[in-house]
């Protein structure tokens, strides 16, 4: 097992392209959790100067809090992207420069072959996941009073909640990898998919007609989203009538699980089928 | 004589074209064993289908006697069609790779890469390379962990004359060390040169195989002149090799089984009474016979 993943780490060692996407995704991550308070309360501002009741400035860094605020900044589909293009061109790469054929011919199955990105996959979001709650640790060490301190491993949950989005998102990104084999037809259909025809089916079954049996919270990139839904600012409750999460959604949880595994099990299946 | 591979029956078909068809063929230890066939007679797809990368339509085939695995293929050093490696790492972390999946440790590299010419270029990437060094490193990563079985697709495919030289070098040296090869190509030449045995291959059907020495022998053929061409004919279809012959203008063109000797031809139709204005020996070149081959199968 940790020969495949040797293998693996062998092919990006001093591959650039994988070094620069990985780096700017951890940019973008850093950034979007260090300005995200920044950024709100600059539209707060904005917002209070417009209008006559005041909206109230919003803290995200305060135990326990903080799990989810940054969790869900870290969960956007903007972010989240990243991550899934390195997994497409890793695997990609494999089919246009013929690698995957010759690695089989060398004597790794096509099992072997799977498991190897899997554990890639697993890994990146195991050290992504450990990024994110260190910087949330002692962002929130800094931040908080100690009473807020105390309540410090309340809302850890969002933590595992943030590592089964990540996995889960490279796990489609990995089902788009294999199926569709070309870079740029994986990458265009892939962020396609994510970032506009998900929503847009979105909205086409939250029309009355297809209620009210509305599947649309259990599409697969929804799935993933609402794992960590909204960031816990109580203005949203007061002003836009959400209702605020107070852990994880364990049934969507599960539900982006088992899409993984649905997807993981296709890919196996077409894989060792077809030829290469 | 261990047996190396044998097929028994692959096929293989891409919708309407049959690319292998019933094919068995059997490959020695220590055989230097040529697949021959001009492009798309099903090579490949062969090779393919033997090392896993395709599934055969039906048809079964064994290494060494046992069902193919994982753990035969890394016993095998192969080069599958073009050299396929990581483009933006260097030939040395190319080979590590290899070296990695096949289990034989970071120690032959050095080796490998000085067999092939490499190892002054170990550190650049792959696809700074020429053609020829990308075929090279191919071969070098073949050779890793010193295989007793290489197979090699078409290794000098698109090579320039030296490029050429340089991979046959490396090959019967290989060879002259007891590995057993496995070689296809569309250069009769090639195989001629290289080969023990072979396997002709047209569209998916094998038309013989056997000892390259016995399947590729040349019929010799004379060409012979006389005053009178059809007494000349007669007398030498008694001749007991005759074959079969073409007249050309004002010439016979005559086929014999065997290696006729020129004096022997010479004093038989003397003999009978037929003076020789015009005799040469006309080898059919090794192309032609393949060709004719090819043929005669349409």
């Amino acid at each position: 097992m940790i020969a495949l993943l040797k293998i693996e780490f062998r092919k990006i060692l001093t591959y650039k392209v994988f070094w620069i996407l990985t780096g700017l995704y951890f940019l973008f991550l850093g950034l979007g959790i260090f300005m995200a308070e920044f950024i709100l309360n600059d539209w707060v501002n904005n917002f209070n100067k417009r209008f006559p009741i005041p909206m109230p400035h919003v803290t995200l860094y305060f135990f326990p809090d903080i799990w989810q605020n940054l969790t869900f900044f870290a969960s956007i589909r903007y972010v989240l992207i990243f991550p899934a293009l390195v997994v497409i061109i890793l695997i990609t790469n494999e089919f246009t420069n013929k690698t995957i054929r010759q690695n089989v011919v060398n004597g790794l199955s096509k099992q072997d072959f799977l498991i190897s990105k899997l554990q890639f996959i697993l890994l990146f979001s195991i050290v992504v996941t450990i990024a994110l709650g260190t910087a949330i640790f002692f962002l929130g060490l800094s931040n908080s009073d100690a009473q807020q301190i105390g309540m410090m491993g309340k809302k850890f949950l969002f933590l595992p909640g943030f590592f089964i989005q990540i996995l889960c998102y490279m796990i489609f990104a990995f089902f788009f990898g294999f199926l569709l084999r070309h870079t740029g037809l994986a990458i265009a259909l892939f962020t396609l998919y994510s970032l506009i025809i998900e929503p847009v089916i979105y909205y086409i079954l939250k029309i009355p007609f297809f209620q009210p049996n509305n599947i649309s919270p259990y599409l697969p990139v929804n799935s993933v989203l609402r794992i960590v839904e909204y960031p816990a600012i109580p203005f949203l409750q007061k002003f836009m009538g959400i209702t605020l999460q107070n852990s994880i959604s364990l049934l969507h949880c599960g539900i982006a699980l088992l899409y993984s595994a649905v997807m993981i099990g296709i890919v196996f299946w077409l894989l060792i089928r077809k030829d290469l | 004589m261990k047996t190396i591979l044998s097929t028994k029956q692959l096929s293989k078909r891409y919708g309407k074209i049959q690319a292998v068809d019933k094919l068995s063929i059997e490959v020695n230890e220590g055989d230097i064993f040529g697949i021959l066939g001009p492009n798309g007679s099903g090579k490949t797809t062969t090779l393919s289908m033997v090392l896993d990368l395709v599934k055969p339509d039906s048809g079964s085939f064994a290494w060494f006697e046992q069902p193919p695995s994982k753990e035969i293929r890394k016993r095998i050093g192969s080069v599958i069609e073009s050299p396929n490696f990581y483009p933006y790492l260097s030939a040395l972390n190319n080979l590590k790779i290899v070296a990695d999946i096949k289990g034989t440790g970071h120690d032959d590299i050095e080796r490998v890469l000085k067999t092939a010419g490499l190892y002054e270029r170990m550190h650049s990437a792959f696809r700074t390379f020429s053609f020829g060094m990308k075929q090279r490193l191919a071969i070098a990563s073949a050779l890793l962990g010193n295989p007793k079985l290489l197979i090699l697709d078409e290794p000098t495919n698109g090579l320039d004359p030296q490029g050429i030289a340089h991979i046959r070098d490396i090959i019967i040296q290989v060879a002259s060390q007891g590995v057993t090869i496995i070689l296809a190509s569309h250069l009769l030449d090639e195989v001629q040169k290289v080969c023990s045995h072979v396997a002709v291959l047209k569209k998916g059907n094998m038309l013989f195989s056997g000892k390259v020495s016995e399947v590729l022998s040349v019929t010799d053929c004379m060409e012979l002149g006389s005053a009178d061409i059809d007494a000349m004919l007669t007398a030498i279809k008694g001749h007991p090799n005759y074959k079969n012959h073409e007249k050309t203008d004002g010439k016979l063109m005559v086929y014999f089984t065997g290696e006729p000797q020129p004096t022997a031809i010479n004093q038989f139709l003397y003999e009978k009474g037929i003076v020789l204005s015009h005799l040469s020996d006309r080898k059919r070149t090794l192309e032609q016979h393949f060709l004719e081959l090819l043929q005669q199968n349409q």
